[in-house]
Order: structure tokens, then C-alpha cells, then sequence
């Protein structure tokens, strides 16, 4: 309940605040929410599942995030950061799915 | 991505090796990209459960769901999941936020897009100067030529009305001498009056007329029967009226020579008077004739 909240607060405050994205940071913050909601999608599976470490989801989180970033990083060093991010979508969004699938078994037994 | 997996499968394992170790194996062995074998798995884990009446530690997903999200309880890993969701959501509104603002376009691109894009707006540019730069010599070019059509028109123009001059087609005034030449005797002929012409002439006269009548190159004087003169066939009477335009300096003195025309008529019993004029007005006009097999050998 408590980590609902926290998702609602940081949308209320991100809408809020409108921060102007540091021009460093900017090419990774979208690839970097969709790792986290990766991670915020396989750890509500493993909740479900009732394997929910928060050891495990905070760790899982964070290298999402900072391996998502990276890739993003090293592909525009190496000129083909557009493809690697497309990649990184793509691969990010399969795993999205198949986790979804698993929640919705749960949810709805269907 | 596996890695995530693994540990997710390891966590399983540890936890709910205590309570079913049959699971955890099955599980462990599961593909890890088979997610709805897995659900299935649990499924029937669950109805398992169900049929041999295990309370408590086993709940369904729905069950775990609803007890995670009430009560709510302060504990260290719900604050810490609540930071990192507070993180995603900040990070999620602010994309969206920029993303969706007016220079969204731009502010999403990459660096090599925007380069691309601006490599487009430079080819453009470059192609709509050149076009305007075009269109600006056209216009130039054009509005020289129509300088010099208006320019060679202007001269048609006042070559026309010189030559309309010459040739009696348009009236003329400006310095001159009035010539009255009085014949009580009838004793003026043709010829006197065609020598005072070729005399005027010769002192540079440019614009003639004798009552009435232009002289211009063709003109042609015969005696009348019965006195008086024809002009180009118009009959003209005494007195006889020049109106001659030129510098009237050199007019009179042409006409008062010794032995010129002045002294002629007055030999003749004639009167030849000569009066100089700031304005004379030769206002007799001769219809522009179009020649009928002469044509204009320029061009």
C-alpha cells in the first residue's frame, strides 16, 4: 500500500514540479522508466507468486535501470544508439508481457 | 533479463522451499521465457492447497494481493519499494511532461536525428536561396529590360516628333522670322517665292509655312492662271505670309543679302518685309502620307 502511495506521489510530484531534464540525463530517462517498470512488473508477478524479496526487487530495479542506461550509453558511443535502444524496448516490453500474463493468471485465473 | 530471472527463481526456491520443495524444483526447472507453464504450475499448486485444506502460509495471488495492499503496513521494504516506485512515477511525469510539450519533437531526438534534421533545414535553406536568388536576377533582368524598352520607347518618341517636324505631320513653334512678301502688281511669280524657300532653307530654316500651306521636302510651287500661286496644288493669293522657324540671326540677313530675295522683289515692285520673332507658331499640318512601295531598308 505503502509503495502504491509512492507511485502516486511521484506521478502527482513529477506532473507537478516539471523539473526541466538535465540535457546528460535526457536520452536515458525514457529507457531507464521502462527498465523500472520492468522491474515494478516482475517484482508484482513475485509478489503474486509469493516470492516477493525486497532485497531482490530493489537490486533487480536498480541494475535495470543502470544496465538499460549503459546500453543506451555505449550505443550512442558506438553510433547505433537509436537500434540498441529500439532493442532494449523491444526486449524490455517482451519481458513486460510475459509478466503481465503471469499477474493476469493470477488476478483473473485466466 | 535471465538474471532477473534467476534471481526471482532462486528467491522462489528459498522461500517456498520450506513449505513445498516438490514446487520449488518443478519451478526451477521450468523455462524461464514459459511464464503461463509456470501460472499453470501454481494453479494447480494452489488447487492442490485448496483440496488438502492448508490454511494460512499458501494464498492464492488474489489473496496475497489484497493482504499486501491492506492493511498497509510501515515496514523497511515497503518504504523502500515506495521510494523506488516514487522514482519510476517522478521519472515516468516528467518524460511525459516533456515529451509532450510543443518542441517534443526535437527534444526526444537524438543527437546524430537532430544533426540529420539539421543538415535538412541547411540543404533547404541553402536550395531556397538559390532559388530566390534566382528569382531576383530574373526580376532585375526584367526590370532593365523594361527600363530600355521605356527608354528606346521615349526616343521613338522624340525622333518621332523631330522627323514630324521635318516632314509637317505636327505643328512647331519657337524662334523665328515672319516674311510678307506684297505683290499690288501681280508681278510675283513662282519662282521667286521657291527662291525665297531655297534661301530660307539655306540659312537653316526647319519649319515653313506660307498662308496656311506647310512646305516640307516634297512641296512643289506652280503659277496660277490669273494670278496668285499654288502651293503642293493650294492656291494661294498675295500677300504671302512665311512663318519660318529658325535662328532668326541668320534668317534675315540670308533674306537682306545684296542681290538676294529682298532686293529681287522689290526690283519686281514688290514689298518684302521681314520681322524677327521670339515665338513664331507654324501650326499648318500635312497628313502623313504612307509610301507605297518605299520601305525602311534598316533592320
Amino acid at each position: 500500500m505503502i509503495a502504491v502511495l509512492g507511485l502516486v506521489v511521484g506521478v502527482v510530484a513529477g506532473l507537478l514540479v516539471r523539473p526541466e531534464v538535465p540535457a546528460v540525463v535526457e536520452p536515458y530517462l525514457p529507457i531507464a522508466v521502462v527498465a523500472a517498470l520492468d522491474a515494478v512488473f516482475g517484482g508484482l508477478r513475485a509478489m503474486l507468486d509469493g516470492i516477493f524479496d525486497d532485497k531482490v526487487f530493489v537490486v533487480s530495479f536498480l541494475s535495470n535501470v543502470v544496465v538499460a542506461a549503459l546500453i543506451v550509453f555505449l550505443g550512442d558511443k558506438l553510433g547505433v544508439g537509436a537500434q540498441l535502444s529500439t532493442g532494449v524496448v523491444v526486449v524490455l516490453g517482451i519481458r513486460i508481457f510475459s509478466n503481465a500474463a503471469a499477474i493476469r493468471r493470477h488476478v483473473f485465473r485466466a | 533479463m535471465s538474471d532477473d530471472d534467476k534471481s526471482d527463481s532462486k528467491n522462489g526456491s528459498k522461500s517456498d522451499g520450506r513449505n513445498d520443495p516438490g514446487e520449488a524444483r518443478l519451478r526451477a526447472e521450468l523455462p524461464e521465457e514459459v511464464p503461463a507453464a509456470a501460472s499453470e504450475a501454481v494453479d494447480g499448486r494452489t488447487a492442490d492447497v485448496a483440496a488438502g485444506e492448508v490454511p494460512g502460509p499458501s494464498l492464492t495471488g488474489r489473496q496475497r494481493l489484497v493482504k499486501g495492499l491492506w492493511p498497509p503496513r510501515v515496514t523497511r521494504a515497503q518504504l523502500i519499494v515506495a521510494l523506488l516506485l516514487f522514482g519510476l512515477g517522478f521519472g515516468l511525469a516528467v518524460q511525459v511532461a516533456s515529451t509532450s510539450d510543443s518542441d517534443g519533437a526535437l527534444r526526444g531526438a537524438r543527437q546524430e536525428d537532430l544533426v540529420r534534421i539539421l543538415d535538412e533545414l541547411d540543404d533547404r535553406t541553402q536550395r531556397l536561396e538559390d532559388e530566390k536568388q534566382g528569382l531576383e536576377d530574373q526580376r532585375t533582368e526584367l526590370e532593365n529590360s523594361s527600363d530600355q524598352a521605356e527608354e528606346a520607347r521615349k526616343q521613338t518618341v522624340e525622333k518621332e516628333r523631330q522627323l514630324g517636324i521635318l516632314a509637317g505631320t505636327v505643328a512647331a513653334q519657337g524662334p523665328g522670322i515672319t516674311l510678307t512678301i506684297e505683290d499690288t502688281k501681280g508681278t510675283v511669280e513662282a519662282d521667286m517665292l521657291l527662291d525665297a524657300i531655297q534661301e530660307l532653307r539655306a540659312a537653316g530654316a526647319e519649319a515653313i509655312q506660307v498662308n496656311g500651306v506647310r512646305v516640307v521636302a516634297g512641296t512643289y510651287l506652280a503659277d496660277e492662271d490669273g494670278g496668285g500661286v499654288s502651293v503642293d496644288g493650294n492656291k494661294i493669293d498675295a500677300p504671302y505670309r512665311f512663318k519660318v522657324i529658325g535662328k532668326p540671326q541668320d534668317l534675315e540677313p540670308a533674306l537682306n543679302i545684296p542681290g538676294g530675295v529682298v532686293q529681287t522683289l522689290e526690283k519686281e515692285q514688290a514689298t518684302a518685309t521681314v520681322e524677327r520673332a521670339d515665338k513664331i507658331v507654324v501650326d499648318a499640318l500635312r497628313a502623313a502620307k504612307q509610301p507605297d512601295y518605299a520601305r525602311s531598308s534598316s533592320r
